[in-house]
């Protein structure tokens, strides 16, 4: 039986006249199970391999994905659903025979082992009729958690653009899906498109032999998500207004797109599937002013799961006329601003080089180079060493490289949405400026000249 | 209170903190709270999950805006029956509360009985205990109860405990009132006192101090509950009786403290005065040659030098000892109020103008609760506790009514 905690980071407290609580939510899961077999409904897993014909250029790209396929399909638990795909500017399903999804077992499983071996590559890259293909046979299939890996190496071609900004639409709320780029003739964007919509992740294999390992994992981690959906509800109070619903761990995602509104103070986001782990969300709130020496509910912040509300958070507006109190900043929400900010100046740096506008890349590229080691983001600053050199990591004076790998800067684009977390010991408790980082976090002091203290 | 709000389409909320909230139902002798089923320490006078008022004369006095003469001792908790309060509607704009304490409309904070309360025990004393502007939370606790002993009317004594709990220590606002009530307690409970003059004076002199060792252990108490924490809630102490001298000529009044909550004496004679000294560092910049002016400059000069609580090394009071034959008024107040009014005419002065505003309605509640909202105006920059007993008037202290 799966359960869901919240712990909410913030601090509460708010000087005359201000209206802005941030708090960050970090919601838990255990004892997820496995996809699936929760009996709370049946799981689907569509694999779908681009197979066109650049993927034969060098041949070692459509063995790998062969490979990896088999690897895939291996980690999909019996009584799972499921198909393989193969994209090219149609679609052919490689497995079963026709658009309904077959049940795993042993005889399913060896029968789909021998068609991935017979995959041959050729053609164009239609990937907006793939992602339509999964969302027919997702919805024909009786299945309630659904998920597909979709592995491209190229661009849309022989396609009009629409097809897959229609395709992305149709299949929200239908499926998750992992992307993966292999190579460096692939589109970052139009993949992140499909992940960011589609609950799931994006990256580049760089290397075929990595291809593998990686679809393994990903199917792996699937595989593992006992709870097929649930939601994050925010409750707000009369007169407010939701500034930014944004999960910051383990990735950077802005959810107000899939903000729905189910009553005039409750919106939901959907998450999607869940395995054991965390995620945190950055909420920001603007409230009715009150008085000072008032106390008011921000925020009520909800996991649900099916009808029930699982787990809760509430985060707090105390208005107080203690400079203090009030001047702090929760190390979480520091840290976690910061990282927002790393992920949009490294996309917002790289897409200015691709530009042409050098002086505007090395600036942000910089202040991604300050923010990246200053949060100990360690991953990101190996990814940034590749596309810049560093002078000045404190001052964030980058050059660029003259020379850049055309991966390495796919790579940090992909992955410029990973986020490190915060280390942190006490739920709302506030730290002194300016830290984001580490730290215990002082207890509140009495406000000055008011409460005497005991000596210590 | 100037409220511009920031968004032009939210509205600013208004706040009222003099609303009394409904009263509550009585409490059962239980450790599980009666209105919402939360466990609760035997001797706290709240819940602390829903602020459902857990002591029977606090109860007794929110219900009875009447001062009425108890008809014997009054009994610090009373076991009655169990009733279902129906949940109370948010004070600001009526829609429900829910469990978690907040409004499902406008998240306003539902009121806490300990935010606010008043007790009565008896037409002459009476005290108001507030959590002010700026704090969150009400740290303050009191406890006022009158009777006690074998015979009653003739004893008719009259106990105050007022404590502070310090804002550093987490909870101490759970030991501030457990050491009050104990205290009380320890105090209502103590034996009549010796037929002489002077044995009653060693007799209630002895009692105050056992008193300090009862609230002391309760808020040690409370420590313990909590798993004995590496900062332990701590509280000031003021403990007060008064009782008419064996010689029925003079009222004896004892006063035993710890900390910088105060008891002041006001002579309808126009005689004012200090009767408890702080322990602070103020108190010893003082006394080691330093001016009042420059002590209390210091930052440090508030700082506690004796208190109650786990952690304390000296928990033992002060204590003296006064003998009025005149009227006048015996006040206890903690620094919530005396912030605001320090020295003696300068304390006088609120109480005398706001006995002066009520005219006939001038009753210690009504003057209490005049202070206490004259503290808020203020700034409120702290909790506020006042309580004040009217002595050596006969007329006060056994009329069944107050005066109109």
């Amino acid at each position: 039986m799966a359960n869901f905690s919240v712990q909410i980071y913030q601090n509460e407290f708010l000087s005359d006249n201000a209206a802005d609580v941030h708090a960050v939510a970090s919601v838990a899961c255990t004892g997820a199970g496995t996809a699936g077999q929760m009996g709370a409904g049946t799981a689907a897993e569509i694999i779908i391999i681009d197979t066109s014909g650049s993927m034969d250029l060098p041949p070692t790209k459509i063995t790998a994905a062969r490979r990896a396929a088999k690897v895939a399909l291996d980690e999909i638990v019996d009584g799972t659903q499921f198909a393989v795909v193969a994209g090219f500017n149609n679609v052919e399903v490689v497995y079963p025979n026709g658009f309904t999804l077959a049940t795993m077992d042993a005889n399913t499983r060896q029968q789909a082992q021998n068609a991935i071996t017979r995959i041959r590559a050729g053609g164009t890259t239609a990937i907006g009729l793939w992602v339509n293909t999964a969302t027919d046979m997702f919805l024909r299939s009786q299945t309630t958690q659904r998920h597909a890996i979709l592995l491209t190496d190229g661009r849309v071609e022989g396609e009009e653009p629409h097809v897959l900004t229609q395709a992305i639409a149709r299949a929200t709320g239908v499926f998750q899906c992992d992307c993966r780029g292999i190579g460096e003739n692939w589109d970052v964007e139009q993949l992140r498109r499909i992940s960011t919509a589609l609950l799931g992740t994006v990256d580049i294999i760089a290397n075929p032999e990595d291809l593998e390992a990686d679809f393994e994992q990903m199917m792996r981690e699937s595989m593992s998500r006992g709870v097929s959906d649930a939601r994050l509800r925010i409750w707000t109070p009369q007169g407010s207004e939701v500034l930014f619903v944004r999960q910051v761990a383990p990735e950077v995602q802005d959810l107000s797109d899939r903000a729905e509104r189910i009553s005039p103070l409750i919106v939901e986001y959907p998450t999607g599937a869940w395995s054991d782990g965390s995620r945190d969300y950055h909420i920001a709130v603007r409230v009715p002013v009150a008085p000072v020496g008032n106390e008011r509910l921000a925020a009520r912040a909800e996991i649900v799961v099916g009808d029930a509300v699982v787990a809760k958070g509430l985060i707090r507006a105390v208005w107080s006329g203690d400079v203090d109190l009030t001047t702090r900043i929760d190390p979480a929400v520091a840290h976690y601003t910061g990282q927002a900010n790393l992920a949009d100046a490294i996309q917002k740096g790289l897409a200015a080089k691709a530009a042409g506008d050098d002086r505007t890349a090395t600036v942000l590229l910089g202040q991604a180079a300050k923010l990246a080691h200053d949060s100990g983001n360690e991953s990101t600053t190996r990814l940034l060493a590749k596309v810049v050199d560093v002078v000045d990591v404190e001052a964030g004076t980058v050059r660029l490289k003259r020379e850049v790998q055309k991966a390495d800067e796919m790579a940090l684009d992909t992955r410029s949405t990973k986020t490190t977390r915060i280390r942190r010991t006490e739920p709302s408790a506030s730290a002194a400026l300016p830290a984001p980082g580490p730290g215990a976090a002082a207890p509140a002091p009495a406000p000055a000249g008011t409460e005497p203290g005991a000596p210590t | 209170m100037s409220n511009v709000p920031s968004v032009p389409s939210s509205p600013v909320v208004p706040d009222d903190l003099s609303t009394p909230p409904p009263p509550p139902p009585p409490a059962t002798n239980t450790s599980l709270c009666p209105n919402c089923g939360a466990a609760v320490v035997p001797d706290d006078g709240f819940c602390e999950d829903c602020g459902h008022t857990l002591r029977t004369d606090a109860i007794a006095a929110a219900a009875d805006a009447t001062p009425q003469p108890k008809p014997g001792a009054t009994q610090v908790t009373a076991p009655t029956a169990t009733t279902t309060q129906p949940k109370t509607p948010c004070a600001l704009c009526g829609h429900e509360v829910l469990d978690d304490g907040f409004c499902s409309n406008c998240g306003a904070k539902a009121l806490s009985r300990r935010d606010h309360w008043t007790e009565v025990p008896r037409a002459d004393l009476a005290g108001v205990c507030d959590k002010g502007i700026s704090h969150a939370r009400n740290e303050d606790g009191m406890a006022l109860a009158v009777g006690g002993g074998a015979e009653t009317f003739s004893d008719g004594r009259m106990v105050i405990l007022v404590c502070d709990g310090v804002t550093t220590a987490p909870e101490s606002d759970r030991a501030s009132l457990a050491a009050c009530i104990d205290g009380s307690t320890s105090l209502l409970s103590a034996p009549v006192a010796p037929k002489a003059n002077a044995a009653a004076v060693s007799h209630w002199t002895e009692q105050i101090r056992i008193c300090a060792v009862a609230a002391n252990a309760a808020a040690v108490g409370v420590a313990r509950t909590l798993g004995n924490p590496v900062e332990p809630p701590s509280c000031t102490f003021v403990a007060a009786v008064a009782i008419a001298a064996p010689d029925a000529l003079s009222t004896l009044i004892a006063v035993g403290w710890c900390g910088d909550s105060r008891a002041y004496w006001f002579g309808d004679d126009g005689d004012g005065r200090q009767l408890t000294v702080d322990h602070s560092l103020g108190t010893q910049m003082i006394a080691s040659g330093m001016s009042p002016a420059e002590a209390e400059a210091q930052p440090t000069s508030h700082t506690i030098t004796r208190w109650l609580g786990a952690d304390s090394v000296n928990p033992t009071p002060e204590i003296m000892t006064m003998n009025p034959t005149g009227p006048g008024w015996l006040m206890v107040v903690s620094d919530g109020m005396w912030n605001y009014a320090s020295s003696p005419p300068a304390l006088a002065l609120v109480m005398l103008r706001a006995a002066a505003d009520l005219g006939s309605a001038a009753t210690p509640l009504a003057i209490a609760e005049s202070m206490a909202a004259w503290a808020n105006e203020q700034g409120g920059h702290d909790n506020i506790t006042v309580a004040l007993g009217r002595i050596n008037d006969p007329g006060f202290s056994t009329s069944s009514t107050s005066a109109p």
